[in-house]
């Protein structure tokens, strides 16, 4: 309005401004002294009472078994974080992850049920199990990059299925290793708040990673080790660093998976699951913190999800309409078997990560990037999709 | 003394292969070499397709044994309905070829220019998408399928018998290599694919569409698969989801095996891969000093896998970069 006020010429200018709300190539990022005002404080405390609620109230109300799914979703979140760790910050894919989550989970049980630790010995045990493994790995992925790793980390999870997991003292055997929930966090309820304090410390950890040196030495190799490494940062040491922080997450997720299921088989970890963790974590949005958690929770929750969502007022009944028809169309007219929730889980989940690959590259963290700065106290802006395009570095191979 | 990685691949393929069949017959492993070989073809087959798809793009094709498990169901589902073999193993691999069609065109074309990693990861993400179909179609039950010909010992070298499927199954890797061979060395699209895979800018420039090949490499792929599927899945017995991709029977790890370490480039590497990692599995199985780790063979395959990385990373015949 006060633009309006101004001489013919310059109004041109100031309008085209003020109008365009398509941002140029090299989108700029809003300066950083922009802090929100009283009212603006009051609109992210009020959207962000409800979100708390969710996580830290609404689980009280829930009966036991599905307080156990949410905890799921949690250590998934943390699994997912790993990933993130490797695939986000080191640009090497694991193909194997299941291997290292079940290590981390078996190592966890193993102390508790059969050497008799406490609770957080077991859990220490299994992140420096995890951390050993995830060294010696980082070992071999200095020496082998991109594809070849990916398919070194494919036949390890294959070896860890086969043959570390039969392995009857580690796992138990086919009935499995007992894990007990620890003395104190014996109820669903409590062991839910402890793992979501304990996602709470790793995020916290990888936010001061990735805020200090070594995260942007590590952003700085995945994009060119030599140009990395002519700046004075070394190589070898941050790249085993973050693959040893991973490790350590993947057995943390590992340990809180195995004492939340209470017992863990080694059937549970098989190559699926390591597709699973792959597909959590790409939907998700690499390297962003927000997008991986939410895609943990999601796909640890997705069959739950498909459950409880026809239960919900309107959406529910919109919902059993569509898959009345489709239902009609598949199983009654073209005879195909019906489509049960499991199965339904195992069909979703790539196709997600399809469309994630091919259509928004930069995942679930993307899309939401807008909301997640305005709550950290930026300007709402509805195209801000980050500085760049997100897409794992293409690495030689 | 030179380095592993060094010397000429002619050296290192013929010794490595003599080394491992004169140890097999000191040793008397002969039913370990002859079983061996047998599954060797099995996974050359595979190799050869996953070799074919990394030459023309570039990539790690992870739906390979994907490709096959369609062409299996599809025959597992006539066969059901009384329809006769010959019939249902067309039926399989015109569902494989349009499967690979379907990947090309919805998945790998779409991330034509994106890195070779997100690729991977994109037809880990096709295989994990056609078990779930195939979970949806034919359930968690391990289902049969009856060999072509129920001969089972016409043939016995070293006292070990080997069936008429089996046979099959060789003389196809044998005949596919032949006609392979031919196709990329004498014919003007073979000769084109491998054009495209070196050269895409120039190869576009003397007239020759990379996308249209891209989608004929696919297709040849699949049609590799699938005759790997529909051949060994009467060997094997029974078959569930992820038939060629996951579990015991899974060939895909192996097949990667094979390819890289025949070079991954090379087309005869993969046949000597394939025979290499088959005997050796087998002789990991049949070694009782080895029985008390569990799943020996799959320790063998990893074994593998990381040696020719960590010595020899352009395989026994490929071409150093």
């Amino acid at each position: 309005m006060i633009k309006r006020a101004v001489s013919d010429a310059t109004e041109e200018i100031s309008v085209s401004q003020v109008v365009d709300p398509i941002p140029q190539e090299g989108h700029q990022a809003p300066s950083d002294d922009f802090r929100p005002g009283a009212k603006g404080w009051l609109a992210r405390a009020a959207a962000g009472v409800p979100l708390a609620a969710l996580v830290l109230l609404f689980p009280l109300t829930q009966l036991d078994f599905v307080l156990t799914k949410y905890t799921r979703g949690i250590t998934y979140a943390i699994i997912a974080l790993s990933l993130n760790v490797l695939i986000g910050y080191t640009g090497q894919i694991s193909l194997g992850h299941q291997a290292f989550v079940g290590i981390g989970a078996f190592t966890s049980a193993y102390m508790v049920s059969v050497a008799g630790q406490e609770f957080p010995i077991a859990v220490l045990s299994a992140m420096a199990v995890g951390a050993v493994q995830a060294l010696i790995l980082g070992l071999v992925a200095l020496r082998v990059r991109g594809l070849y790793f990916a398919l070194l980390t494919l036949a390890y999870g294959l070896l860890a299925e086969a043959s570390l997991f039969k392995i009857p003292a580690l796992t138990g055997g086919a009935a499995g290793q007992p894990a007990p929930k620890p003395p104190g966090f014996d109820t669903s309820h409590r062991y839910y708040y402890l793992c979501l304090a304990l996602l709470g410390v790793v995020l916290w950890v990888d936010h001061r990673m990735m805020a200090t040196k070594g995260g942007r030495a590590l952003l700085a190799l995945r994009e060119n080790p030599r140009v990395a490494s002519t700046f004075g940062i070394n190589v070898k040491a941050f790249t085993l660093f973050a693959f040893a922080v991973s490790g350590v997450f993947a057995g943390l997720g590992g340990a809180l998976y195995a004492h939340n299921e209470s017992q863990v088989t080694s059937v549970l970890f098989n190559f699926q699951l390591a597709l699973l963790f792959i597909l959590m974590t790409v939907v998700g949005g690499l390297r962003s913190r927000t997008g991986v958690v939410i895609g943990g929770v999601f796909f640890a929750l997705i069959g739950y999800l498909i459950e409880e969502i026809p239960h919900l007022p309107v959406i529910g009944t919109v919902l059993k309409f569509l898959v009345g028809i489709l239902g009609w169309l598949f199983v009654d007219t073209l005879g195909l078997p019906e489509l049960r929730i499991e199965v339904a889980e195992l069909v979703i989940g790539p196709i997600l990560l399809l469309l994630t690959l091919t259509q928004f590259p930069g995942g679930i963290g993307q899309q939401l990037r807008p909301f997640i700065q305005w709550f950290a106290g930026r300007p709402f802006d509805i195209h801000d999709r980050g500085a760049k395009e997100v897409q794992i570095t293409d690495v030689r191979a | 003394m030179p380095k592993l990685g060094d010397l000429p691949r002619g050296a290192v393929g013929g010794a490595s292969t003599i080394i491992v069949v004169l140890l097999l017959i000191i040793s008397g492993n002969s039913s370990a070499l002859v079983n061996g070989l047998v599954f060797g073809s099995f996974y050359g087959l595979v190799a050869l397709g996953l070799v074919l798809i990394y030459k023309s793009s570039g990539v790690f094709n992870f739906a390979q044994g994907e490709f096959g498990t369609v062409a299996v169901y599809t025959l597992w589902i006539l066969l059901e309905r009384g329809v006769p073999y010959l019939l249902a193993i067309l039926a399989g691999i015109v569902a494989a070829i349009a499967f690979g069609l379907l990947t090309e065109r919805l998945v790998i074309r779409p991330l034509f220019d994106a890195p070779r990693v997100i690729l991977l990861v994109a037809t880990a993400g096709v295989a994990l998408l056609a078990i779930g179909l195939e979970f949806w179609i034919g359930g968690a039950l391990l289902r049969q399928v009856r060999p072509i010909s129920g001969e089972l010992g016409r043939i016995s070298p070293f006292g070990v018998n080997v069936s008429d499927q089996q046979l099959i199954l060789i003389a196809a890797l044998l005949i596919l290599g032949g006609i392979l061979a031919y196709f990329f060395n004498r014919t003007n699209l073979g000769l084109a694919i491998i054009g495209a895979s070196q050269e895409p800018t120039a190869t576009e420039l003397v007239g020759i569409s990379v996308k249209r090949l891209s989608s004929f490499t696919w297709v040849l792929a699949a049609l590799l698969g699938a005759v790997a599927g529909i051949l060994s899945v009467p060997i094997g017995g029974s078959f569930g989801p992820g038939y060629l991709t996951v579990g015991s029977s899974g060939a895909l790890i192996p097949g990667f095996t094979a390819a890289v370490l025949g070079g991954m480039t090379s087309m005869p590497g993969a046949f000597v891969g394939g025979a290499i990692v088959g005997v050796a599995e087998s002789f990991a199985l049949r070694q009782s000093a080895l029985a008390f780790i569990p799943g020996p063979d799959k320790v063998m395959i990893f074994l593998i896998l990381l040696l020719v990385l960590a010595l020899r990373p352009q395989g026994l015949l490929g071409k150093s970069a």
